[in-house]
């Protein structure tokens, strides 16, 4: 047989990956390297000029030195305090048969949705050294009405302590997650041996958890680092600054942008760093997971102690759910905030205020909504290419689009908002002002983790499946619409309500870029706090906690779809 | 009629080339196994003849237009073939039934023909009880059936199959082994099948292609195969056979252990070192040297072992060769006897390196 005729040519079809490649290529730049551009730009400038005055500035002015060993404190007592409570707690509620795991589970995910601003105006609520309701408690069991208070939250160690309240379920979920992962194989070995119940948690069980808590001290550290809500709230009254503080009052009037980049850049810095050291932890984790069929963790029996251990457990939570959540209701219901609700002084006062006569609600719920339900679709259609592109290596150059998508998780919020000012208050770009570099803000700060459960979800469907379509006739995108599409669905829709529930309690780069006509809710609530109208905080704080808990609960009732990792406000 | 044919095909991931230079013809309607061990690179070359991936250099013709070559590569929905994969890849959010209507459906035909080709193919493949249920809802073995149902249905010019019985248990994969054959004698396409059990190979195939590094050492009918074993690699894969190595002393003897074996098979060059393959059963064990047998070698008996309707001996040369012999159940020799082994002219092939 002769062999002559080539293969007739295909029909006409447009190869699209170029144009892909190159057009999220540049929204991806849009996103986060022009922002990053510009702040190192601005970083080294002064009024044009190149300079290094401005890191000089940064390193010999006490009023820049004092916050960076504040924040460098605040972060690393944070860090010490999360794992110090997270670890025990994950033991009990992976390892043991302590009563109540789940339910305790499911309150350590309500502390990681609440915002951290709000809960430090909850705990300012709790403990102002005057107003506070447990400083008030202590006086009225001392019987005496001049007492000095028991606490003052207006401090540096009551930072640390609100800070650490909602940064510990980052290390919870990390040590839980690992202990849940570490088959009951690997302990009845070593007891088999001869290892004893107490033998084999010091040698096997902690040993294989000790990665995931290391990481989570980095994590904590980070978040910790990075927070700008709970220090703008309970360390500018008390007259210090943290360096996301810091920062954020070089913004107000006048200006010093310059500055402002510098002092960004130790905080872009050391978070790409400490990231680089959990990658390397984690990564090297995956011994925990070597084996065959992988048998359920076994649980060490507490006996009476699983009292004293649920007893231990609730302690805990009083601080970041029971006690600020029971100071909001309270205070959305008293005439007076810090007034325990009464027959006397029950009120709805407070809600009529914030939805009749607060002019800046509705427009704030309205950019808000805005905002959630656009940043979610944009979010979630750029995470979903880029995610396909490199989950199925489609086109060359996948590598540059999932290093560009991953990169924003290494920008603190704050950072971003500076980096975003300087980039879109010049021509050609002029976005401030609109709800459109709010917009590019919460995408960008949501990309990363949305193309990362994107990508797993990819992956997850086998490229087997694509291929059968394929070879049984299918085009390219005929495969896509008829089987990865259906396949997927669940994980975009579950992307879709993460970045949205993000987006609702965003702060640290919003406090930047808003003005005075697109205020979202986290900001106005942040302006509230300034003119001390506590009662409507609480109002609106719960709004957002409703909103927030309505979208986890869906969340969560979607098949397969686990825990939720949320960043810090 | 659509043969297939490699010319030179070869695929490179950076400098490593996993398929080096193969070619092959496969006439219609003939079965073929690509034989070898994991990563030898059977499956890339599976997948390069369904358009998966596109080659570096040679090309592929189905019948006589070129689908496959480095300039331009015909993607896979337009081959006409079908493929049944490893992991079966059904899709898990369709029922049986939509599993196997879909090729048909993207061919637009009707659907009253759809539904009377589905419900024929399903009843020839026992699944018409299970119409209606979903993948996971099944048995390996039934997954196994929808597989092949989905991938015939669209009655395909060439079939692939990527080790289609690998998760399967031994009597399921001895079952859907006479099934594979048995359908592909009745509708006749022609089937490359990738496969590294060696008697899933000898039972199926009409040509097995035994490959290594990306190379085939060796394509030809089962028979030629075992029999005839060009390579030590070949010999070894297929099992069953004994390689020993010597220095050849003429075109036709190799010396092993002090003794000059008779061989045939490749044409031998003085003094180079030489493999010999000779099959486990044809060598025969004798308690006293005979007079006028070549091919005698003194041994020792190190290991016995009874398998009921055999034995299976471990004998070791004067230079501490291993060997291992399979032997009739009635002849018994203890371990630590002192033996002759007989390594008869004709079985024993020298092989080419």
């Amino acid at each position: 047989m002769t062999v002559t005729a080539v293969a007739p040519a295909r029909r006409a079809r447009l190869d699209l990956s170029w144009p892909v490649l190159i057009g999220f290529a540049l929204i991806l730049c849009a996103l986060i390297v022009l922002p990053m551009s510009w702040l190192v730009y601005f970083s080294v400038t002064d009024k044009g000029h190149f300079t290094l005055a401005n890191f000089v500035k940064l390193a010999t002015d006490p009023t820049f030195i004092d916050p960076l060993v504040t924040t460098v404190i605040l972060a690393t007592s944070s860090a010490v305090i999360c794992c110090a409570v997270a670890a025990p707690m994950g033991w009990l509620i992976a390892r043991t048969d302590m009563p109540l795991r789940r339910t305790i589970r499911a309150l350590v995910t309500a502390s990681f949705v609440t915002p951290p601003f709000l809960g430090a105006i909850a705990w300012e609520l709790l403990a102002a050294p005057n107003s506070g309701l447990l400083n008030q408690a202590w006086r009225a069991l001392l019987r005496d009405p001049q007492a000095e208070p028991l606490f003052d939250i207006y401090t540096l160690p009551g930072l640390i302590f609100v800070v650490s309240c909602y940064t510990f379920p980052y290390v919870f979920v990390l040590v839980a997650n690992a202990l849940d992962r570490i088959p009951g194989d690997l302990e009845d070995a070593s007891s088999i041996l001869g290892g004893r119940t107490w033998t084999t948690a010091r040698r096997v069980t902690i040993p294989l958890a000790l990665p995931a808590l290391l990481a989570g001290a980095l994590v904590a550290f980070l978040q910790a680092m990075t927070l700008f809500g709970s220090p703008a709230i309970l360390a500018i009254p008390a007259g210090f600054h943290t360096m996301t503080t810091k920062i954020w009052s070089l913004f107000q009037y006048p200006p010093k942008l310059e500055l402002a980049a510098a002092a960004s850049l130790p905080l872009l810095v050391l978070t790409v760093l400490l990231l680089r050291a959990e990658h390397m932890i984690l990564g090297r984790r995956s011994y925990a997971l070597v084996g065959g069929r992988q048998s359920d963790p076994r649980l060490v029996r507490l006996g009476a102690w699983k009292w004293a251990a649920l007893g231990f457990a609730f302690l805990v939570l009083l601080n970041p759910v029971f006690l600020p959540y029971g100071a909001l209701l309270n205070a959305a219901f008293s005439r007076v905030a810090t007034q325990i609700v009464s027959f006397g002084n029950f009120t709805l006062r407070n809600i009529e205020f914030v939805f009749f006569e607060l002019s800046a609600t509705k427009l704030a719920v309205r950019n808000t909504l805005i905002l959630g339900v656009s940043s979610a679709t944009v979010g979630t259609l750029i995470a979903v290419v880029i995610s396909y592109v490199t989950a199925r290596k489609a086109i060359a150059g996948w590598r540059a689009l999932a290093f560009l998508a991953t990169a924003p998780i290494a920008v603190p919020g704050i950072v971003l908002g500076v980096g975003l000012f300087l980039s879109y208050t010049r021509p050609p770009f002029v976005l401030y002002g609109t709800l459109w570099i709010l917009l590019v803000a919460f995408v960008t700060i949501a990309l990363p983790a949305a193309y990362q459960q994107l990508q797993a979800a990819f992956r997850s469907v086998s490229v087997d499946l694509e291929e059968a379509s394929r070879i049984l006739g299918a085009t390219r995108l005929q495969a896509l619409a008829h089987i990865t599409a259906p396949l997927l669905r669940t994980s975009v829709i579950a992307t879709w309500c993460f970045i949205f529930v993000g987006v609702i309690r965003e702060l640290s780069a919003a406090i930047i870029l808003f003005t005075s006509e697109t205020k979202v809710i986290s900001v106005l609530i942040f302006d509230l706090n300034e003119s001390g109208d506590l009662g409507a905080i609480a109002v609106l704080g719960l709004i957002m906690l409703v909103i927030t808990f309505a979208v986890v609960i869906a969340i969560n009732r979607i098949p397969g779809f686990g825990a939720i990792r949320l960043r810090n406000a | 009629m659509a043969s297939v044919e490699l010319r030179g095909l070869t695929k490179r991931y950076g400098d490593l080339a996993v398929v080096d230079d193969i070619s092959l013809r496969i006439d219609h309607g003939l079965m073929v196994c690509l034989l070898g061990p994991s990563g030898c690179g059977k499956t890339t070359t599976l997948r390069l003849i369904a358009g998966f991936v596109e080659p570096s250099a040679g090309e592929i013709a189905v019948g006589d237009r070129v689908v496959s070559s480095p300039a331009r590569t015909l993607p896979p929905e337009q081959r006409n073939m079908s493929m049944i994969f490893q992991s079966y890849a059904l899709w898990p959010h369709m029922t049986v039934a939509d599993n196997v209507a879909y090729g048909l459906k993207l061919r637009k035909l009707g659907k009253a023909i759809i539904a009377q080709k589905v419900n024929a193919m399903l009843t020839v493949t026992k699944l018409d009880a299970l119409a209606s249920r979903y993948p996971g809802e099944l048995s390996g073995g039934q997954q196994q059936r929808v597989a092949l149902a989905r991938a015939l249905i669209v009655e395909p010019e060439t079939l692939l199959l990527d080790e289609p019985l690998s998760n399967l248990d031994a009597n399921l994969r001895e079952e859907m082994r006479f099934e594979i054959r048995r359908l592909h004698d009745e509708y006749r396409y022609t089937t490359v099948y990738v496969t590294h059990d060696q008697s899933e190979a000898m039972t199926t195939a009409d040509i097995i292609a035994v490959m290594n590094q990306g190379r085939i050492e060796q394509a030809a009918s089962p028979e030629e195969i075992y029999d005839r074993p060009r390579s030590e690699f070949v010999a070894r894969f297929i099992g069953s056979s004994n390689i020993v190595k010597g220095r050849a002393r003429d075109g036709d003897h190799v010396e092993i252990a002090g003794t000059a074996l008779r061989c045939i098979g490749a044409k031998l060059t003085a003094g180079t070192e030489t493999a010999v393959s000779i099959r486990q059963h044809d060598v025969y064990i004798m308690l006293e040297e005979p007079s006028g047998l070549e091919n005698m070698l003194p041994a020792t008996v190190t290991r016995h072992v009874f398998l009921g309707n055999s034995r299976d001996y471990m004998v070791e040369l004067a230079d501490g060769t291993a060997l291992r012999v399979v032997a009739s159940a009635d002849q018994s020799v203890a371990q630590g006897t002192k033996v002759w082994l007989h390594l008869p002219p004709l079985r024993c092939r020298a092989l080419m390196s």
